[in-house]
């Protein structure tokens, strides 16, 4: 694994965790999220991560995630979905 | 600077010209119409006499007392853009280039006071910001205004001096998104003639 791109992450997280002091409540919900889109692409590049389920549910996630800042109602509605998706996944794990 | 504009063969007085009729015959509110915020980028780098027209169209915004308080640094070398991109979360979709938008708040206070470094400076640069996001967006180009980044490691990235601020990035590259159009509050609704309350 690329230790780089560990590191942009984190680095991408704690600028985002001081960003979101001072800036719009949405941001924090949308950094989260974005983060792990990130994290995502870096275990899917180094082939950590291969659940088609998982695959799924992160591009529903790629799909709506900047709609943060235009219509805060579908984000919110995409992320009820994801959550949904998770907890079926966790079923079917089962 | 000119040197660069004249050498493409874009003097100011031409682009002065396709900036009233544009381009492909947009008026300059068609162009405002059809800019978007750009947050996916194709890998293709920006040339710098591009780069540069941006500039020569940022420099042509109106001031507070004409300070002209700005500063622009383009950054396209791909080892400082991945660095400006790691402290910068609002910088999304991978530009091979952006500009950072500066000013000196220094001058701008001993010339307007504390009004001129803490108000109208950021006007400055939010006008500066615009002429080169209707530029860009006339040449074929896509850019994002991204105001959340860490405003001290950029400082210390880029080598600022302390009395330079690093108000805004500029994401420039070419698109690789198709975009809808947000809503938009209507003429009506924003505005009154002559009193608060009095609508069209």
């Amino acid at each position: 694994m690329d230790e780089k791109e560990i590191i942009k992450l984190f680095t991408y997280m704690v600028t985002s965790a001081r960003g979101c002091v001072d800036e719009p409540k949405i941001y924090g919900p949308f950094r989260l999220i974005d983060s792990i889109s990130k994290l995502y692409s870096i275990l899917k590049e180094n082939t950590l991560i291969g659940n088609e389920e998982v695959s799924k549910i992160i591009g529903k996630i790629e799909e709506k995630k900047y709609s943060c800042m235009t219509d805060e109602k579908e984000f919110v509605t995409m992320l009820d979905d994801v959550i949904d998706d998770f907890v079926a996944l966790f079923n079917f794990n089962k | 600077m000119g040197d660069i504009l004249k050498i493409q063969g874009t003097t100011s007085k031409n682009l002065n010209e396709r900036n009233r009729v544009g381009k492909m015959g947009d008026s300059i509110l068609d162009v405002m119409k059809k800019r978007r915020s750009i947050r996916k980028y194709k890998k293709e780098n920006v040339s710098k006499d591009l780069l540069l027209q941006l500039i020569e169209a940022a420099i042509w915004a109106p001031s507070g007392s004409n300070v002209q308080p700005w500063y622009f640094i383009i950054v396209d070398d791909a080892n400082t853009v991945e660095q400006v991109n790691a402290f910068s979360p609002g910088l999304l979709g991978g530009p091979p280039s952006v500009i950072l938008i500066c000013s000196d708040r220094k001058k701008a206070f001993e010339k307007a006071g504390i009004l001129g470094r803490d108000e109208l400076c950021v006007m400055d640069i939010s006008m500066a910001a615009q002429n080169i996001m209707l530029l860009a967006e006339e040449i074929g180009l896509s850019t994002c205004p991204v105001k959340s980044f860490n405003k001290r490691a950029i400082s210390k990235i880029l080598n600022l001096p302390d009395y330079v601020s690093a108000d805004l990035i500029i994401s420039v590259g070419y698109s690789d998104e198709i975009t809808s159009t947000p809503k938009r509050r209507s003429v009506i609704e924003t505005t009154f003639f002559n009193t608060w309350g009095d609508r069209i």
